[in-house]
């Protein structure tokens, strides 16, 4: 008892701990300033032969790491389920629950089917209220199973009020000796699916607004020109070509691309009319400009020039007017990457040789930076949700990808093998 | 006494003489013919150098770029004017391409590994353009001169020095077509 006490103190002191500086986040959206919500998930159930404890394990633990990277949920730790009766879903002992600082509890069934088809139940209890607040089933094929509890994980997003982010998949670029490919993968560096097959760099790969199709640069006809990649019906076409073509990013209405071109001679931005491929050029001057990328309600482009004599940030409005640069300290900052939520610009800076990735408060003027003294850390992109970026960085030696909260908590590596760079995460589902 | 020992030995000799010389012809002589020296005279035959032109016409396009008839040139960091140590190199490939017409180059603007992917892409096609403006300044044919950037992602050596980075950022001039 005494034990269990210290424990419940300790956790106090942790959630107070953690809860202190996210306040100083004040203009972050609401959620970021309140203390995660307790989760406790004790273990599935089976059937009798404990047939598919394989793809219990598989999708407990995914659910797990789903919900714990959330920064919406925090998991109650499961050594504290040991000190209260084990779960019984007939018979739930609110009470119990809430003495280990559980404010949801979520339970699962799973089955395997004579066919090898997993059937997985979740129920999602508020322990205070001591009430059932939704459920749901989802059947699937056993190799699944990873995919089945990020669907589930993002069922507790979305009714907490949040974007779903578990299902997303990351886009980057897989080095293989001198050649590089577009790869697709999910969230949390599992399950990599490869995307293009030539024998020459393919590289910077975008996502559209509708996250079917994939935008990237190739060398396949010896010079870098910009395909689009459709996921779904699998064509690959040539969107621009005449110089180098490359950096684009789709427009949040799901109409328009911005993209790099210097087909008329100099690095320019160029926009472009998906539907009617008419184009408009958006900068006009002899410096570099590139790296164009959407605000998210589609009337502003932040883009890197070079213009003032060194790459920095700037921002103009889509139609190429009303120019304001946003960096203003610094010779070298490009990247940009533009906050789900508008508020916030991600991009790289180098200073005094180290390249590390800022976030940019465009309400505030404040500048955060996220990485810290570890290896060159470049092409930010950020989640759906907005909490968290996926980077590259060579901290290790090679480049990987990573992954970090919006506040700079959580690194943690999500490739390992070969090489692996520029990254892109789906954009935010409409 | 020895005197006239020798003596008779020396006259018996003598009155044996003619028989013993008749024997010896028919014996082999102890030492055998004089060693004949055989020689071949060193023909006045020279390969005849080929002059440049020959050369040319002679190696196909892999081995002119192999041999790297026309030499890259090199940057400082964040440049793309052209240093003034690099000029001469670059008015030995003009001269070159000049005295062959028919050549077409390809520039490869290339950047050193210190800056991020997108703006090295620029950042290594103002370097080719700069080495190609340069080239036709001094005669070269515009039309016959591209351009290609690689940014970073082609890198002559590794590491992660001052000699390696310069060495990295470069302009290649590829004869693609003679």
């Amino acid at each position: 008892m005494k034990t269990m006490r210290r424990t419940i103190l300790a956790s106090v002191v942790l959630l107070l701990a953690l809860a202190l500086p996210a306040q100083e986040e004040i203009t972050i959206r609401i959620r970021e300033g309140m203390p995660m919500i307790p989760v406790a998930l004790p273990a599935f159930q089976l059937d009798a032969a404990a047939r598919g404890s394989a793809e219990a394990a598989a999708v407990y633990e995914t659910l797990w790491q789903d919900l714990e990277f959330s920064r919406i949920f925090k998991m109650v730790p499961r050594e504290h389920y040991a000190y209260i009766p084990a779960f019984r879903p007939d018979a739930i002992r609110f009470k119990d629950w809430a003495s280990i600082q559980a404010n949801i509890l979520v339970s699962g069934q799973l089955e395997l089917a004579d066919d090898d088809r997993l059937i997985f139940s979740f129920k999602v209890y508020e322990v205070a209220g001591e009430r059932f607040i939704f459920g749901r089933n989802f059947g699937g094929k056993k190799d699944l199973a990873r995919l089945i509890a990020h669907r589930a994980a993002d069922e507790m997003l979305k009714h907490f009020g949040e974007r779903p982010l578990f299902t997303s998949k990351i886009a980057y670029v897989r080095e293989s000796g001198n050649d590089r490919d577009i790869y697709i993968m999910d969230y949390d560096g599992q399950r990599p699916t490869r995307i293009t097959f030539s024998n020459a760099l393919d590289m910077l790969p975008s996502w559209s607004a509708d996250n079917e199709k994939i935008l990237y640069t190739s060398y396949r006809n010896l010079s870098p020109e910009l395909f689009m990649f459709d996921l779904y019906s699998g064509r690959t076409g040539l969107i621009s070509s005449g110089g180098s073509n490359y950096a684009a990013d789709w427009s949040p209405t799901g109409d328009r691309i911005v993209y790099t071109s210097s087909k008329h001679g100099n690095a320019e931005i160029y926009l472009r009319d998906m539907k009617t491929g008419q184009e408009k050029r958006l900068t006009f001057n002899p410096a570099i400009d590139t790296s164009p990328c959407w605000s998210p309600s589609g009337r502003e482009i932040a883009f890197t020039s070079q213009r003032g004599g060194t790459p920095q940030i700037y921002v103009m409005d889509a139609e190429g007017s009303n120019v304001r640069r946003i960096t203003l300290e610094g010779s070298y900052h490009d990247s940009p990457a533009w906050s789900p939520d508008g508020m916030r610009l991600a991009f790289v800076s180098r200073i005094e040789n180290r390249f590390d990735i800022y976030v940019y408060n465009l309400k505030s003027n404040e500048l955060s930076k996220l990485t810290e003294n570890a290896g060159r850390n470049e092409n930010p992109s950020w989640s759906p949700d907005g909490r968290h970026l996926v980077f590259s960085s060579n901290r290790g030696g090679r480049y990987q990808l990573y992954l970090v909260d919006y506040d700079g908590r959580n690194v943690r590596q999500l490739t390992r093998d070969g090489e692996n760079k520029m990254p892109k995460w789906q954009k935010p589902s409409r | 006494m020895k005197k006239w020992m020798l003596a008779a030995l020396a006259l018996s000799l003598v009155l044996m003489f003619p028989a013993c010389a008749k024997k010896a012809a028919k014996v082999e002589p102890a030492q055998g013919p004089a060693v004949e020296q055989v020689e071949e005279p060193t023909a006045k035959v020279e390969k005849p150098v080929l002059s440049e032109e020959e050369l040319f016409q002679q190696k196909s396009l892999e081995e002119l770029n192999k041999d790297q008839v026309l030499k890259k040139i090199n940057f400082d960091f964040d440049m793309y004017t052209i240093r003034e140590d690099m000029k001469p190199i670059l008015q030995a490939n003009a001269n070159w391409l000049l005295k062959f017409p028919t050549v077409e180059v390809l520039v490869e603007g290339h950047c050193d590994e210190r800056g991020t992917i997108e703006y090295n892409i620029a950042l290594g096609e103002k370097r080719a353009e700069a080495a190609k403006n340069y080239l036709v300044s001094l005669g070269m044919s515009p039309a016959k001169v591209k351009i290609i950037s690689y940014g970073k992602s082609k890198p002559l050596v590794q590491g992660v020095d001052e000699a390696t980075y310069f060495q990295n950022r470069r302009a290649e001039f590829v004869i693609t077509k003679k």
